[in-house]
C-alpha cells in the first residue's frame, strides 16, 4: 500500500510530462511533416537535398543522442549560442525527430496517389495548392493512417527517453518508487499504464481510419 | 474556327511521336482522331490540354493562344492567358480520373467552387441539369466506386462540362465499355456537339468512328 501511496501521485505528475511530450510532438509534427515531405519532393534540387540530409540525420541517429545534443551541445554551435531549457530541448528534439519520420510516410503516401488525380485537377483549372489540399491530401491521409498509427504508438513509448535530461515522466516515477521500496511492482504498474494509453490510442486511430472508409 | 492546331511536332527524347499535324475543329463539329496504339493520339490530346509540351507548333481556341511558334521555338502563353485557355477546353480521361473521395456532385462542383465564377445556386442548378441530361440524377450522392464504368464516364463528362468549355476532348471513350453503353456514349457525344461544343475524340474503335460521323484524322501509317 505504501508503494502505491508514493507511486500514484508521482505517476500523475509523470503523466503530465508523458502526455505533454506526446501531444505537443503529435500536434506540431504532423502538419510540419506534410510541408517537409513537399520540400523533399521539391523540383529545387538544393532544397530537396538539404531536407534529405535533415531526414537522414534524424533517422540515422538515436533520439536519445538528439535529445542530449540539443540540450547539452546546441549552445556550443558558433553563431547560435542559444541554450535550450530542458523542456524546450525535449520539444525541439521530439518534433524534429518525428517530423522526419512522419514526412517520409507522407512522401510515400503522396507518391502513391495516381498522377491522373493531379492531371484531372490541372485540366479543371485548379491551382496546385487547391488541388493538393482538396484532392491529393485527403486521399494521402487515408493511405498513410496505418503507418502514422504505428509511429504514434512508438511515440508514446519514446517519451520515456526524457529521463536522460532529468525530467520525471511515468517511467522515472516507477524507478524512484522501485528504488525506495526495493520492489518491481511499480514497473509492472507503469507497464499497465502504457498499455492503457496505447489501448485508448488504438481505439482513436481505428475510429479515424474508419472515418475514411466511406470511399475506396 | 474554334480550335486551330498548326504544325504540331512532338518527340520524347529521340523518339518522334508526331510531326507536322494540322487540324481545325469548329463549333458543333466532331473531329475523330483515329489510329493504332502508339501513334501518339493520346499525346496529341495531352498537348492540346497542356499536360505535355510541344516541340513546335501553335494551338489556339477562339483566338486565345495556348502556344505559338516564335523563331522556330514554341512559346507558351503567360500564366493568366493559360488560365483563360484552360477554361475553354475540357478533357474526359480514358480512365475518367474521378476524385474517389467525393460524390458525383462534389466532383462536378469542385472546379466552379475554386474558380468562384458562379453563385452557389448557379453551380447547383448547372450540376443538376448536367446530371439529368446524362441520365444519372439518381447518382449525385454516389461515390465513384459505387458507379458502373459507364456511369463513371458520364460523371466525368458532366464534370468536364461544368465550366461550359468551347472544346471537349475524349480519350478512348469506349475502351472499357460494352457495346450498349458505347452506343449511349456516342449519342451523348453527338448531343454535346449539337449543343455547339467542338468535340475531339481519340479512339482506335472503328465502330465508334462510324457512329460519330465526324471528320476523321488518321495518325500513323
Amino acid at each position: 500500500m505504501k508503494v502505491f501511496n508514493m507511486l500514484l501521485p508521482m505517476t500523475m505528475e509523470g503523466l503530465k510530462v508523458t502526455l505533454g511530450v506526446f501531444l505537443i510532438t503529435l500536434v506540431l509534427s504532423v502538419p510540419l511533416s506534410i510541408i517537409v515531405a513537399k520540400l523533399r519532393m521539391s523540383k529545387n534540387k538544393l532544397v530537396a537535398k538539404i531536407v534529405g540530409i535533415y531526414i537522414y540525420i534524424m533517422r540515422g541517429t538515436p533520439l536519445l543522442l538528439q535529445l542530449m545534443f540539443i540540450f547539452f551541445g546546441f549552445h556550443y554551435i558558433p553563431v547560435i549560442g542559444y541554450a535550450f531549457s530542458r523542456h524546450q530541448a525535449i520539444a525541439v528534439a521530439f518534433i524534429l525527430n518525428y517530423t522526419a519520420y512522419f514526412s517520409e510516410i507522407f512522401r510515400g503516401g503522396i507518391n502513391s496517389i495516381d498522377v491522373g488525380q493531379t492531371e484531372a485537377s490541372t485540366v479543371l483549372g485548379l491551382s496546385k495548392r487547391y488541388s493538393f489540399m482538396k484532392v491529393i491530401l485527403p486521399q494521402v491521409i487515408k493511405n498513410v493512417m496505418p503507418s502514422i498509427g504505428n509511429e504514434v504508438i512508438t511515440l508514446v513509448k519514446d517519451t520515456s527517453l526524457v529521463y536522460i535530461l532529468g525530467v520525471a515522466d511515468i517511467l522515472k516515477a516507477a524507478k524512484a518508487v522501485s528504488n525506495t521500496y526495493s520492489t518491481f511492482v511499480p514497473y509492472i504498474f507503469i507497464g499497465l499504464v502504457y498499455l492503457l494509453i496505447v489501448a485508448v490510442l488504438t481505439k482513436v486511430l481505428d475510429n479515424v481510419e474508419a472515418k475514411f472508409n466511406y470511399y475506396r | 474556327m474554334t480550335l486551330i492546331a498548326e504544325n504540331l511536332n512532338k518527340s520524347f527524347g529521340d523518339t518522334l511521336v508526331f510531326k507536322d499535324i494540322f487540324f481545325t475543329v469548329d463549333k458543333g463539329e466532331i473531329l475523330v482522331i483515329k489510329g493504332k496504339s502508339g501513334q501518339g493520339k493520346t499525346t496529341l490530346l495531352r498537348c492540346l490540354n497542356y499536360l505535355e509540351v510541344l516541340d513546335k507548333g501553335s494551338i489556339s481556341i477562339n483566338g486565345k493562344y495556348l502556344c505559338k511558334d516564335a523563331d522556330g521555338k514554341v512559346q507558351y502563353a503567360e500564366k493568366e492567358d493559360l488560365k483563360a485557355y484552360r477554361l475553354d477546353i475540357g478533357l474526359v480521361f480514358q480512365n475518367y480520373n474521378l476524385f474517389p473521395h467525393m460524390t458525383a456532385k462534389e466532383n462536378l462542383l469542385l472546379a466552379p467552387k475554386f474558380l468562384d465564377n458562379m453563385t452557389e445556386e448557379e453551380m447547383e442548378k448547372r450540376a443538376k441539369e448536367l446530371l439529368a441530361q446524362l441520365d444519372i440524377s439518381d447518382k449525385e450522392n454516389s461515390y465513384p466506386y459505387q458507379l458502373s464504368g459507364g456511369q463513371q464516364q458520364r460523371v466525368a463528362i458532366a464534370r468536364a462540362c461544368m465550366l461550359n468549355p468551347s472544346v471537349l476532348c475524349f480519350d478512348e471513350p469506349t475502351s472499357a465499355l460494352d457495346e450498349e453503353t458505347r452506343g449511349q456514349i456516342s449519342k451523348i457525344i453527338k448531343g454535346l456537339a449539337n449543343q455547339g461544343m467542338a468535340i475531339i475524340v481519340v479512339t482506335h474503335d472503328s465502330s465508334l468512328v462510324e457512329e460519330l460521323e465526324g471528320n476523321v484524322l488518321t495518325m500513323g501509317k
